[in-house]
């Protein structure tokens, strides 16, 4: 143990070096995540880069060319108006993507703040986990109705219809799914606060919230992971259905969730309209997914390096 | 063992006692206390190490854990280094209490009145546009941060001023506590669980050096080597984490972490008990060197009996919650007073076998009562070999018998009032 004299001096001692190196390293020897990771980025090239390589407009009409399959001039297929289903791909992604990650990050930024305050603050457990139960026991639809009816139109007038809709859909998205995120964080937070190096932290007179940012929150990174992950495929999911009730944004502004719906009823002519946008909000989720686990792995010391 | 008397005092205890409420029934009304700490007395003077002995459960940790103030200590006076971390005073401990109380009132009437002017003032259109309401909004939570930061101190002085208490009888709130634990640190017995498994080991070692010093992040680079060296520790493993490590590194990790701050005083409770015997002895001979070194100030809680010989000035014995004796080390293992400091060293292996076979054993009967219900009269009067009818009735004084040597035995008050 106490080889000191052998370390040659001169050598010097390797500085520490940043943490988020060795997440790194432990990140790339997940070969799922270094897939998912891979793919997410295509898909991410493909609704953004996309467009300038197919400068096809999302709703440009091209009657003669509707109901079709396959061909070199529509690669997808066109619908039943004849608009080109890969430029809607592209556009539909493109929202779809956006609504998925900052609904999920709305929502766990949420369920983390109150799960954490919850646990670690006992006189506010009680109520903010009766808050939580609130939510939970709130009937979804008819709220959603409420909140949009009240505030769509202000929304719209100040941001834009297409903007508007989007801040509402996302806040909506995100008040409706913290719960679950919530709860699993305010359960690991109570056995974090019991562990001893929390009172070691204590007795070296750690604040609150460096206890919380330092000890706490990186110990329960792991359900947080897996809740986001989970939390971009309900979103993109519950966004679709948003805009098959009419709820969301407008039937001609093209979303993943949006094209399969319409999809749904040429299924038997044109079976590639339900399949193109299913593939890839389920690629998607699945690549995220993937992200995710890899993700929760490097981030665990103890299993990092194996 | 050494002259007390010119000895400075460094941690001094009066009566200290640790209740743990329990509550039952569907209301949880409050029906009772653990005892686990009650009415403990002692002094530790600078740069000895107190060992504090006692059987699993005799509330040897919590009171280590409460004379640091990692708990909310019931009743009693601590003080480390002149500084009163606890209630001398009960009348300030009535007052503080009553100030928690009002102080609370007032937090939220401050939110609430603050609220009712913003939604009149909102409602009279005396409040227009988004700017003044947010700013308005932000003034109400300002003042109602204010009224909770200063309504203790205010009330402090105020009811302190009648009562005939000074400021600096209360107990220190958070912060002031804060400014104090640099000289009071602790190690703790499990040092897997007490290490952030998250965290590397420079992180954990620089955690208080981030918490009290202004050091750049090459100076607490280097501080975190100089300690790594003083424990022993290759400066190579700063970047590994807890879990890499073998328990007795690991405690020299959390040696470290509690010397960052040149602390004068350190609980140490239980630091070998989770160690193999062969790693125990390096790591208490550490301990030792660094109390030579640094001229530390010990309070070592362990139920290990030879280890305590080994290491401590002097030793005070715990049973259920109180002291029972308390007396230098030699004196204390070459004639216990107290039965129940008997009856322990009696269970102390004998290497010989024969001695250890042949030894005269005081073995108790029956089993410790419950700290939530301790008996009548002496707390130990259940199982005590030498038991009186007065140790039903009267719990035995805590005095001192003979120079430097406390018990807390009935045996002992006869022969002090016969002599």
């Amino acid at each position: 143990m106490t080889d000191l004299a052998n370390v040659n001096e001169q050598q010097g001692y390797r500085a520490p070096r940043n943490q988020w190196w060795d997440v790194w390293d432990q990140f790339k020897t997940h070969k799922g995540a270094l897939f998912g990771l891979g793919f997410f980025v295509f898909m991410l090239l493909f609704v953004y880069v996309g467009p300038y390589l197919w400068p096809i407009d999302a709703t440009y009409i091209d009657i003669r060319a509707r109901n079709q399959g396959a061909s070199w001039a529509h690669p997808m297929g066109a619908d039943q108006l004849g608009r080109d289903t890969l430029a809607r791909m592209m556009a539909g992604g493109r929202t779809s993507i956006a609504v998925g990650l900052t609904a999920m990050a709305l929502s766990l930024l949420l369920g983390t703040f109150v799960g954490v305050i919850a646990g670690y603050f006992k006189k506010l457990d009680g109520p903010l986990m009766r808050l939580t139960d609130l939510f939970l026991a709130l009937p979804l639809l008819p709220l959603l109705l409420v909140i949009i009816m009240l505030f769509r139109d202000t929304l719209r007038s100040t941001f834009g219809p297409e903007n508007g809709i989007f801040i509402l859909i996302v806040f909506v998205i995100g008040i409706t799914s913290w719960m679950q995120a919530a709860r699993i964080v305010r359960g690991d937070v109570l056995a974090l606060k019991e562990r001893e190096f929390v009172l070691a932290a204590k007795s070296i007179g750690t604040p609150s919230h460096r206890m919380i940012t330092r000890h706490v929150l990186p110990n329960v990174m792991s359900p947080i992971m897996v809740s986001a992950t989970l939390g971009i495929a309900n979103a993109i999911i519950t966004e679709s259905a948003l805009s098959f009730l009419g709820l969301g944004f407008p039937s001609d502004y093209p979303t993943w969730g949006r094209l399969l719906f319409d999809g749904t009823e040429w299924l038997q002519r044109n079976p590639e309209r339900v399949i193109w946008p299913g593939l890839a909000i389920s690629l998607t989720v699945l690549s995220v997914n993937y992200i995710g686990d890899g993700l929760r792995d490097a981030l665990d010391p103890r299993i990092r390096g194996r | 063992m050494f002259d007390a008397s010119q000895q400075r005092k460094l941690v001094s205890v009066r009566g200290l006692k640790m209740y743990f409420p329990i509550y039952t029934g569907l209301l949880r009304r409050h029906t009772g206390d653990v005892k686990a700490v009650d009415g403990v007395s002692f002094d530790i003077y600078e740069g000895e190490t107190l060992g504090l002995v006692g059987e699993s459960g005799c509330g040897k940790s919590t009171c280590g854990r409460a004379v640091l103030r990692l708990y909310e200590p019931t009743e009693g006076s601590i003080i480390i280094d002149g500084k009163e971390l606890a209630w001398d005073n009960i009348e300030a401990r009535r007052i503080s209490d009553q100030a928690d109380r009002i102080g609370r009132w007032a937090t939220w009437a401050a939110f609430l009145l603050g609220a009712a002017l913003v939604i009149w003032l909102g409602a009279t259109e005396m409040l227009t546009g988004a700017w003044p309401i947010v700013i308005a909004v932000l003034a109400v939570l300002v003042a109602t941060y204010l009224v909770s930061r200063l309504s203790r101190s205010v009330i402090y002085r105020l009811r302190g001023a009648s009562e005939g208490v000074s400021v600096d009888e209360f107990a220190p709130d958070d912060r002031a506590l804060r400014r104090i634990r640099p000289t009071m640190q602790m190690v703790f017995q499990d040092p897997q669980a007490s290490l952030n498994p998250r965290m590397t080991v420079a992180d954990i070692i620089g955690e208080p050096l981030s918490e009290h010093s202004n050091k750049t992040g090459k100076e607490r680079l280097n501080r975190i080597y100089e300690l790594m060296d003083e424990v022993g520790l290759n400066r190579d493993f700063a970047n590994r984490y807890p879990h890499e490590f073998s328990g007795g590194q690991r405690q020299r990790i959390g040696i470290a972490r509690a010397l960052a701050l040149n602390p004068k005083f350190i609980v140490c409770d239980e630091p070998i008990a989770a160690l193999d015997v062969s790693i125990q002895a390096q790591v208490v001979n550490l301990l030792e060197d660094l109390q030579t070194e640094l001229g530390l100030t010990y309070l070592f809680i362990s139920h290990d009996l030879s280890m305590v010989r080994h290491i401590a000035d002097r030793v005070a014995v715990m049973y259920l919650g109180k002291i029972v004796e308390l007396a230098p080390r030699d004196g204390l293992y070459e004639d216990p007073h107290h039965p129940y400091t008997k009856a322990l060293l009696s269970a102390v292996p004998e290497p010989d076998p024969v001695s250890h076979d042949e030894a005269n054993r005081v073995i108790l009967q029956g089993d410790v009562p419950s700290p939530s219900n301790p008996p009548k009269g002496c707390n130990f009067c259940t199982r005590c070999p030498s038991v009186m009818d007065i140790c039903h009735q009267i719990d035995p004084e805590f005095r001192e018998v003979s120079a430097g040597r406390f018990v807390a035995c009935h045996l002992f008050n006869d022969t002090q009032t016969a002599g």
